[in-house]
């Protein structure tokens, strides 16, 4: 009876209907917030925030209105032939194979080609600039230096800081297997190849932090291979630039200097370098400045003591297939004066 | 018909096996050790343990035993974990295990002639059931194996001068009245020496002067089988904990070992570039950072390798390299180390810590 009442009842079904109505547009909303979401960010190719990535997304809107109207062609095409009485002419079949299946293809597919071919030599090509700056991949991180034109060689790891308005040329590398080099919102990507160096040029065209990911499969932590990318003022690149040249700051605080000892006791030094100290390893990245990088681990922790720590314990848990091997076996005090001393590396 | 005599036949051996476990049930089986073995019984079991044992070693080659010192590390251990059940040249056979069923063999002449060196290999390392025979007690280290089988073929032709001479060098040290280095004699100087310098011989390590800390973690790592050995795993797990942090004390204020083996300068200045600067194309980091020389306060958990005997140095990155060494705590952080090195690098390196003066 009471299932009865309420299936009749008509307020109770528009009700539903309205339901049902309210959860198709909160799908329809959530879909194309997340596909917005995307849009935008430090990751985005379609927010462009650099010459390359501009170019390179303006062929992409081209192309997409483009593909509107071919659309819209097709399916208007396919209206009138499923609405209309006459009978076609006996060439029309031919013209609109012919027309709409070589011809226009042809001539569409050509110009984007023209477009594209005459992109790469811009996005690619090295313009002189100062400074020049050498990437090699490595699993899984990415090893950077910048040479400048007074004779300053400046190595640092998963990070790059360029100033904003002017082109920086990259000669990428790699050092075992292939990875690409690609900061969606500055430039395409270009694969580094070992034993081969490959160039990219860089212009931003505006100030801010954005992400670059290593987008050629490499192994076990291919996705845990990124970086950030600080774009900023001349100035202040400039000042950045010379405080990265600088040896190590001494540890400011007593648990600090435990760190050091630790780290030169334990060994660190045998892989990394710290310029400044006994630490002149060229296994793993240099950490001469690492605890004023905006992320560790390439780009996969931030940069706090904590970080830090659970990088020291456990490095297999934050990459699989890391070349760093565990130091657990520590005690959680030298595992703190550790980080301690990393993160006050400035 | 033929079925018929198939039910009888299945009938019978049914009946057979519940008679034989009756008898088992019954406890008429003898396993009385004092009455041996019938004849027949005898020749059986060892028809079916010398077929096995071919079987099993069928197509097997052992590596080279081309070093010398190979000999002595197996006399070391025979002398402690052997001769108390297979007696010495020109002694009788010990007299308790002579009462086991069957008795442990004398190793005579047949070792060589009945044996092949495969054979022995895989007896010494597996061991032979319901005889009494162990089976290595660390079964990653097949090279301590192999130096026992070097050994034994050495065995038939020694008379007690000669295995005196092998097991215990050219100079016993004799019993000693303050505590400390008379359990070192008991325990460790019949191969690492009284001095702690190894018998001026690859196959046992030079302990001398190595950091208290060290000496004591592989010990403790021995014992209690992180650290994968047959030869040290008895004798440090026979020891208290106390007595291994005494010995390692003990052999860490020992001082003065001679010079290690000469080696060429070349390998010298080959391994001397790696430990500096490792080798960055393959990844493999500079080994002064944690084994010295030139870095004063390093770790004193990891080993001090001046001095250190080049084929020592050579098995031990084999070991870490083929993932079968174990150790202490810090020890896995050797295997990114010694997995990419090659032969000849590992030689190198070996060459230049061997030729660096030991700590005074």
């Amino acid at each position: 009876m009471t299932r009865f009442a309420l299936s009749s009842s008509p307020d109770t079904a528009s009700g539903r209907r309205r339901r049902a109505t309210i959860r198709a547009t909160d799908l329809a909303l959530l879909a194309g917030v997340a596909a917005l979401v995307a849009c935008a960010g430090p990751q985005s190719a379609l927010d462009p925030a650099g010459r390359g990535a501009e170019r390179i997304a303006e062929l992409f809107w081209w192309m997409t209105a483009g593909t509107v109207v071919v659309w819209a062609a097709v399916m208007a095409l396919a209206f009138y032939v499923s609405t209309r009485r006459r009978e076609p002419g006996p060439r029309a079949p031919g013209v609109l194979i012919v027309g709409g299946g070589v011809v226009l293809p042809v001539l569409v597919l050509t110009a984007l080609l023209i477009w594209g071919l005459a992109l790469l030599p811009s996005l690619l090509a090295g313009v002189d600039a100062e400074p020049t700056l050498f990437v090699t991949g490595r699993q899984f991180w990415w090893e950077v230096v910048y040479r400048t034109s007074d004779g300053r060689v400046v190595p640092l790891a998963n990070e790059l800081r360029l100033p904003v308005g002017r082109p920086a040329v990259l000669q990428l590398d790699s050092h075992d297997v292939i990875h690409s080099l690609w900061i969606p919102a500055l430039a395409g990507k270009v694969d580094m190849i070992p034993g081969r160096v490959t160039r990219l040029t860089l212009e931003p065209s505006r100030t801010g932090v954005f992400r670059g990911l290593c987008a050629e499969y490499c192994g076990l932590s291919h996705a845990h291979m990124a970086f950030v990318v600080a774009v900023t003022e001349e100035h202040e690149f400039a000042e950045w630039l010379a405080h990265q040249a600088e040896p190590a700051s001494a540890p400011a605080s007593p648990l600090a200097a435990r760190g050091q000892e630790l780290l030169l006791a334990h060994g660190c030094g045998a892989c990394h370098t710290i310029r400044g100290t006994l630490a002149d390893g060229d296994v793993g990245p240099d950490l001469t400045h690492v605890g004023g990088r905006l992320s560790i681990a390439a780009g996969t922790l931030s940069s706090d003591p904590r970080a830090f720590q659970r990088w020291i314990e456990a490095p297999e848990q934050v990459k699989p297939g890391v070349h760093m091997p565990a130091f657990a076996m520590l005690p959680q005090a030298d595992r703190e004066a550790l980080a301690a001393y990393l993160e006050g590396l400035k | 018909m033929t079925r018929r005599r198939l039910k009888t036949g299945a009938l019978l051996l049914a009946l057979l096996a519940l008679g034989g476990f009756l008898v088992v049930a019954a406890g008429l089986v003898p396993i009385a050790a004092s009455s041996g073995h019938w004849r027949i019984t005898a020749w059986f079991l060892h028809f079916a343990m010398r077929r096995a044992v071919a079987t099993r070693t069928l197509g097997d080659e052992l590596p080279p035993r081309d070093e010398p010192w190979l000999v002595l590390k197996g006399a070391g251990h025979y002398e402690g974990a052997c001769r108390p059940c297979h007696g010495r040249p020109e002694e009788p056979l010990p007299p308790v295990p002579h009462a086991m069923t069957p008795h442990p063999p004398r190793l005579g002449p047949e070792l060589a002639t009945k044996w092949e060196p495969e054979e022995l290999f895989y007896v010494v390392k597996h061991g032979i059931k319901f005889t009494g025979m162990p089976g290595w007690p660390s079964q990653q280290r097949d090279d301590e194996v192999l130096a026992m089988v070097a050994f034994l073929l050495e065995l038939p032709d020694l008379d007690a001068e000669g295995y005196r001479r092998l097991v215990h060098g050219d100079a016993a040290p004799a019993f000693v009245a303050d505590p400390l280095p008379e359990l070192a004699r008991r325990h460790c100087a019949r191969c690492h020496g009284l001095d702690g310098c190894g018998r001026e011989s690859p196959a046992f390590p030079r302990l001398a002067g190595q950091s208290r800390e060290y000496l004591g973690a592989a010990l403790h790592a021995f014992a209690d089988g992180r650290r994968h050995s047959g030869i040290m795993r008895p004798i440090a797990a026979g020891l208290s904990g106390d007595q291994r942090d005494e010995l390692a004390g003990y052999y860490s204020d020992q001082r003065g070992c001679p010079p290690s083996d000469e080696r060429s300068a070349a390998a010298i200045a080959r391994g001397g570039q790696i430990a500096e600067r490792g080798v960055p194309a393959q990844r493999v980091p500079a080994c002064v950072d944690c084994h010295g020389p030139g870095r004063p306060r390093r770790n004193a958990a990891m080993p001090d390798l001046a001095g250190q005997y080049a084929d020592y140095l050579v098995l031990q990155l084999e070991l870490f390299k083929a993932r079968q060494r174990g150790g202490s705590a810090y020890a896995h952080l050797m295997t990114p180390v010694a997995s990419p090195l090659d032969a000849e690098q590992i030689r190198d390196l070996a060459a230049y810590y061997a030729s660096l003066k030991p700590a005074p």
